[in-house]
C-alpha cells in the first residue's frame, strides 16, 4: 500500500509541477500578444526646386552615412523608338556611359569612377531614360562633373557603339535558353501584340539598322534640362547642392521638347491556348492572362487588394492552393497589373511538372473564376489590408525610396501624395467592391494561355480546352548575323 | 548568460561605423555600440540599436546547410528550411494532439507507397496504396491551420519574410515595424522549440519542382551542379544544395526531424536584431522566450576533407543552349590567412568595368558579354573554390575565353600587380562596406555572418586592416601556389543544334 501512495503521489507532484512550469514558462499564445502603438513616423520634407533651365531637383537630406546618392529621369523611352530600329534607346542609353564624352573617354571615366569606388550609369527603357549616380560624399564633384558631362555632351563613338550591338546581339542568341524568359516575352507579345511598343524587341534586323546618327539624333532630342528631373539624397546641405546642381548645369540650355502622345492599346477579350515546344526540359511555364489597367484608375484600390487576395505572397490564395495545397509548383503569381501610363497586365501563372500542366492551369483558372463569383470572406480582406497598413511604415524606412518616390509620380504626372491616396483608398474597400471590380475586370473565361516546356507531355491535354496553337520562336537570321 | 557589453547610445551607431572605416583604432568605439549575449542554452543574441525608423530587421542564422548532409538526404538541410515555415505545436493546428496521429498515418502510408513503388510489380497494389496515402493526407489537413505562421507575420507588416539555404548555413529573415518585436520573439523561438514538420510530402513536391526550375531546366543550374560534382569528390560542397531529386523523393519526416534535434541546437543558432529596438527590452524578452529552448549540444563540423587533386578535370555538357564556361581551382577556407589575398584578387580580376577580365574579355577581345571571379564558393567554412565565370559573346567559343582567362592568370604569376590596381580593391572594400551597411538588413546578416563562420563579427571590419596589409608580392606568391593546372576543373556548356 505504501508503495502506491508513493506513486500516486509522485503522480501528483508531477501534476502540480508540470502546471507551475506550464503557468512560469508557457508564454501566450501569439493572438493575445498586446503590442505597443507604433511611434509616429516621421516624414521628411523633401525640397522641389526648379532650376531656371527647367529642370527639376527632389533633394533630401541625410546625414547618416558619408554617402551622397542620385537618380534622374528623363521623358525618352524605348516606345518611341521606330519600328525598324528596336534596341535604339536600349543602345543609345548604354553608349552615353561607356563611350563617354567630347571631352573624357568612356575608358577615362571608368577609371576616374573606380578609382575613387564610385559609379555613375545610364540606361533608356520603355517609357523613361534614367541615371544614377554613387560616391562618398567627399568625391561628390567628380561624380556630378561626370554625371553631367554624360548628361549634356556624349560622344557615342563608333567603336562603343558596335561593343554594345555585339552584346545585344549575345542576348539574342541566349533568348530562347531558358523557358522563364520565352514565356514572359511571348506572354507579352499575346496580350499586347507582337508589334506593340509594349511588346516588340529587338532582332539582329533592327540592331543592323542602328547607325551612330540615330543615336545623336535621340539624344538631341530628347535629353534637355526641361525634359529631366534629378532626386539627390546622402550627405549634404540641400540649399548648397541646388546652387551646385544650378552651376554644373548652366550651359545645358532649355529646348523644345517633343511631346509624343502614349500610344495606346485596344484590346479584345479572347480565349487562346498557346504552345511554345522546348526540348530537354521536363517543366512547364505557364502564363494566362488579359489585359490590366491604370494606376490611376479609382478602383486601383480595390484591385490592390484583390491582387494580395489571389496572387501576391504566402498568404495568397494562389500560393496556398498551387503550391502549399497541391505541391504543383515553387513559384506561383498573379496580379491585376496597373502601369502609370498604359494598362498593365492582368496574369496567373507558374512553373509545374509537366505532367500537372492541365492541372495547374485549372486551378488557377478557377481561382480567377471564384474571385468574379463570390465575394472573398472578411478574414481575407482584413488580411489583405492589415498587412498593407501595417507594413506602410515601410515605405518611409530610406530617404532613396522616399525622394525617388516623389519624382516617379512627378513624372508620370500623378499626385505627389498618392501614396497617402492610396492608403485612404484602401482603407475603405469593402468585400462588395472587390467581388464588382473583379466581375467587372476579370474574365476568366477569356484567357490567353500560355505554356512553354515538353509540349508532347501536354498538348492532347491542353486540347480539351480548345484549339491549340503553336507559337514559333526560332530566331530570324540576317546577312551579318547567319 | 555571458557578459554582454551595454552602453547608452548617443551617436548614431553609423557614425561610428565610419569612424571605424577611418581609423581601426576605433573599433573599441564600435564595439560598446553592438550588444551581445548569450542565453545559457547557448543561443547568442548581437543587438544593434538604430532608432531611424520604426522598423526592425531580423537574422536567425543556423549553422548548418547542406554541407551537413550525408548521401541518401542530399537535400534535407533545404527542405527543413520550408518546413520551418509550417508551424508547430500551437501555431497551425487545430488539435494538436489529432493531428499528430494522423501525420503519423501519413508517415506509415509513404512509407508503404515508397516500398511498393521499390519493388514495383503489382499496378493494383500500387493505386490502392496512393489513394490510401492521398486520404491520409487528406485526413491529417482537416485538423491544421494552413500558413498560419507565415500569416501571423504578415498580417502583423512583416515584410521581407524569407529563407535561404546554402552549404554552409540556412539563414531566416523579416523586417517588422518594430512594436511587433515580441510577437516574432514568441513565433522565432516557438519555430525552433516545437516545430510540426506538417504538410511534408506535399512540400517536398514544391522542393521538386523547385529543382527543376533552378537545375533540370536551367542550362546554367546544370552546369554548377556538374562542376562542382566534378571539383569534389569527397567533400559535401560537390553536392547540391537542393539535392538529388531522389533523395528528395524518398526522405521520410523522422529524418526530417532527426536532422532538426542534431543541428538546430540553441548553441548552433546566432541572431542579429538590427533596428528600433533597446537592449534591456530584447534581453529579458529573448530569455523568456527562447530560454525556453532546451539545451543540446553544438553539432560536430565536417571532417572529411577533400584530397588533392591529381590532375585537371574536366566536363562537357551537350544542350541546344549556348555556350558558358566555369573554370574553378582548390583553395584553402576563409580561415587560412591567405584567404585576403584572394580578396584582392577576386578584386582585381573581377569587378568593375577596370577590371582586367573585363578590360580583356569584354572590351578589347569581345570574346565574352561577361567574365567574373570570385570565391566563397560553394561555401566559406571550408577550403572552396576561386572560380572564373564567362559567357562567350554570339560567335565566340569556349576555348578562346578559356585561353583569355589563363593569359590573365599567367599574367599575375608573372608580373606584379600595379599598385593602383590593389589600391583600388582597397578603397572600393571600404565603400562597398559602407553601402552593405546602410540598411538594417543588410547589417544583420554581416554581423552573423562573421560572427559564425569567422568566431568574431568585430572580423567584419578587421579584415579591412587585413586588406591593407596585401602586397603585389603576396599576390603573385597566392597566384603560383594556388591557380596550377592539375588543381584545375573545367565545366562547358557546348551548343547542340537540335534534330531535325
Amino acid at each position: 500500500m505504501k508503495l502506491k501512495v508513493f506513486a500516486q503521489m509522485q503522480w501528483v507532484m508531477f501534476v502540480v509541477l508540470w502546471f507551475c512550469f506550464y503557468s512560469v514558462m508557457a508564454q501566450n499564445h501569439y493572438t493575445e500578444l498586446a503590442y505597443p502603438e507604433l511611434r509616429d513616423i516621421q516624414i521628411p520634407v523633401v525640397d522641389q526646386v526648379t532650376l531656371s533651365n527647367g529642370m527639376q531637383l527632389f533633394l533630401l537630406e541625410d546625414h547618416e552615412l558619408p554617402l551622397i546618392r542620385l537618380s534622374a529621369r528623363i521623358r525618352v523611352g524605348s516606345m518611341y523608338e521606330p519600328a525598324n530600329k528596336i534596341g535604339l534607346a536600349a543602345i543609345t542609353g548604354s553608349v552615353m556611359r561607356s563611350g563617354g564624352t567630347a571631352s573624357r573617354s568612356g575608358d577615362a571615366i571608368d577609371e576616374a569612377l573606380e578609382n575613387i569606388a564610385a559609379s555613375v550609369e545610364t540606361q533608356i527603357g520603355l517609357d523613361s531614360g534614367s541615371a544614377s549616380m554613387s560616391v562618398l560624399s567627399k568625391d561628390l564633384n567628380v561624380g556630378l562633373s561626370i554625371l553631367a558631362d554624360i548628361l549634356m555632351n556624349p560622344s557615342f563613338p563608333e567603336e562603343k557603339i558596335e561593343l554594345a550591338k555585339l552584346q545585344w546581339r549575345s542576348a539574342i542568341a541566349r533568348r530562347n535558353d531558358r523557358a522563364n524568359g520565352i514565356a514572359g516575352r511571348e506572354f507579352r507579345k499575346l496580350i499586347y501584340g507582337a508589334d506593340s511598343v509594349y511588346a516588340r524587341h529587338m532582332e539582329y534586323a533592327t540592331l543592323d539598322n542602328i547607325v551612330r546618327d540615330d543615336l545623336v539624333d535621340l539624344h538631341a532630342r530628347f535629353f534637355h534640362p526641361n525634359n529631366t528631373m534629378l532626386a539627390i539624397w546622402g550627405d549634404f546641405d540641400a540649399s548648397k547642392m541646388s546652387q551646385k546642381i544650378e552651376q554644373i548645369f548652366q550651359d545645358w540650355k532649355t529646348q523644345d521638347v517633343p511631346s509624343i502622345p502614349i500610344p495606346e492599346v485596344h484590346y479584345e477579350f479572347r480565349q487562346t491556348i498557346n504552345v511554345i515546344p522546348m526540348e530537354g526540359v521536363n517543366q512547364t511555364h505557364i502564363y494566362m492572362g488579359h489585359i490590366g489597367g491604370l494606376r490611376n484608375d479609382p478602383d486601383y484600390f480595390a484591385l490592390s487588394l484583390m491582387n494580395r487576395i489571389l496572387g501576391s505572397g504566402y498568404t495568397s490564395r494562389l500560393f496556398k492552393e498551387v503550391r502549399s495545397r497541391q505541391g504543383l509548383a515553387y513559384a506561383v503569381f498573379g496580379s491585376f497589373s496597373a502601369a502609370y501610363e498604359h494598362p498593365g497586365m492582368f496574369y496567373v501563372g507558374c512553373q509545374t511538372h509537366a505532367k500537372s500542366t492541365l492541372q495547374a492551369i485549372q486551378s488557377m483558372k478557377t481561382e480567377v473564376t471564384k474571385l468574379t463569383e463570390s465575394e472573398v470572406t472578411a478574414e481575407e480582406l482584413e488580411l489583405a489590408r492589415e498587412s498593407f497598413l501595417n507594413a506602410f511604415v515601410f515605405n518611409f524606412d530610406s530617404k532613396g525610396e522616399i525622394v525617388n518616390r516623389l519624382m516617379t509620380y512627378s513624372y508620370y504626372g500623378y499626385p505627389l501624395d498618392f501614396l497617402q491616396k492610396i492608403k485612404e483608398g484602401i482603407e475603405k474597400v469593402t468585400q462588395a467592391d472587390i467581388l464588382r471590380v473583379a466581375k467587372q475586370r476579370l474574365n476568366a473565361d477569356k484567357m490567353q494561355i500560355l505554356a512553354v516546356g515538353p509540349s508532347q507531355d501536354f498538348r492532347d491535354a491542353l486540347a480539351t480546352l480548345g484549339d491549340v496553337n503553336e507559337i514559333d520562336i526560332a530566331i530570324p537570321s540576317t546577312a551579318s548575323s547567319p | 548568460m555571458k557578459a554582454y557589453i551595454e552602453t547608452t547610445i548617443q551617436v548614431g551607431v553609423m557614425v561610428v561605423i565610419m569612424s571605424v572605416l577611418a581609423t581601426s583604432q576605433s573599433l573599441s568605439d564600435f564595439d560598446k555600440k553592438v550588444h551581445e549575449f548569450t542565453l545559457d542554452n547557448g543561443l547568442k543574441f548581437i543587438i544593434v540599436e538604430r532608432h531611424e525608423a520604426p522598423v526592425v530587421s531580423f537574422q536567425t542564422y543556423a549553422d548548418v546547410g547542406s554541407v551537413d548532409e550525408v548521401k541518401g538526404i542530399t537535400g534535407m538541410a533545404h527542405v527543413f528550411e520550408h518546413m520551418a515555415f509550417k508551424g508547430s505545436k500551437s501555431v497551425g493546428s487545430k488539435d494538436y494532439e489529432k493531428e499528430a496521429k494522423a501525420l503519423t498515418e501519413v508517415d506509415v502510408a509513404f512509407l508503404n507507397l515508397k516500398k511498393e513503388l521499390r519493388q514495383g510489380s503489382d499496378p493494383d497494389r500500387l493505386a490502392e496504396l496512393e489513394k490510401l496515402y492521398f486520404k491520409a493526407q487528406e485526413e491529417a489537413s482537416k485538423y491544421m491551420i494552413h500558413d498560419e505562421f507565415e500569416e501571423a507575420l504578415v498580417r502583423a507588416g512583416g515584410v521581407g519574410l524569407n529563407a535561404s539555404t546554402a552549404p554552409d548555413a540556412t539563414r531566416y529573415v523579416v523586417s517588422l515595424p518594430s512594436n511587433k518585436l515580441e510577437l516574432w520573439m514568441l513565433l522565432e523561438s516557438d519555430r525552433f522549440l516545437n516545430p510540426v514538420l506538417r504538410e511534408f510530402y506535399k512540400e517536398k513536391n514544391v522542393v521538386m519542382e523547385e529543382r527543376r526550375l533552378r537545375t533540370e531546366n536551367s542550362p546554367r543550374g546544370r552546369l554548377f551542379e556538374e562542376f562542382l560534382a566534378l571539383a569534389y569528390k569527397a567533400h559535401p560542397y560537390g553536392e547540391p544544395v537542393v539535392g538529388h531529386m531522389s533523395d528528395i523523393e524518398t526522405m521520410t519526416r523522422r529524418e526530417a526531424e532527426e536532422f532538426f534535434t542534431k543541428y538546430y541546437s540553441p548553441a548552433n543558432l546566432t541572431i542579429a536584431i538590427v533596428g528600433d529596438v533597446y537592449i534591456d527590452e530584447v534581453r529579458s524578452l529573448a530569455q523568456n522566450y527562447f530560454g525556453r529552448i532546451p539545451s543540446r549540444a553544438k553539432p560536430e563540423p565536417v571532417e572529411t576533407v577533400e584530397p588533392p587533386q591529381m590532375g585537371e578535370r574536366s566536363v562537357v555538357i551537350k544542350t541546344s543552349a549556348q555556350p558558358s564556361v566555369l573554370i574553378g581551382y582548390h583553395k584553402p577556407s576563409i580561415h587560412h590567412p591567405d584567404e585576403v589575398v584572394f580578396d584582392a584578387i577576386s578584386d582585381v580580376l573581377g569587378v568593375g568595368r577596370m577590371s582586367r577580365l573585363y578590360r580583356s574579355l569584354v572590351v578589347n577581345k569581345k570574346i565574352a558579354t561577361r567574365a567574373s571571379a570570385f570565391h566563397g564558393f560553394p561555401g566559406n567554412k571550408y577550403p572552396d573554390l576561386f572560380t572564373f565565370s564567362v559567357v562567350p559573346s554570339r560567335g565566340h567559343t569556349n576555348q578562346e575565353c578559356i585561353e583569355a582567362i589563363d593569359v590573365e592568370i599567367e599574367r599575375l604569376k608573372t608580373e606584379l600587380v600595379s599598385n593602383v590596381e590593389l589600391e583600388r580593391a582597397k578603397t572600393r572594400s571600404r565603400a562597398s562596406l559602407i553601402r552593405a551597411l546602410s540598411s538594417n538588413r543588410g547589417l544583420a546578416r554581416q554581423l552573423t555572418f562573421y560572427e559564425v563562420v569567422t568566431g568574431d563579427w568585430r572580423n567584419l571590419f578587421r579584415q579591412l586592416d587585413a586588406l591593407d596589409q596585401v602586397t603585389p608580392q603576396d599576390i603573385q606568391r597566392v597566384a603560383q601556389e594556388y591557380f596550377v593546372v592539375t588543381s584545375r576543373t573545367v565545366a562547358t556548356i557546348e551548343t547542340q543544334k537540335p534534330k531535325g
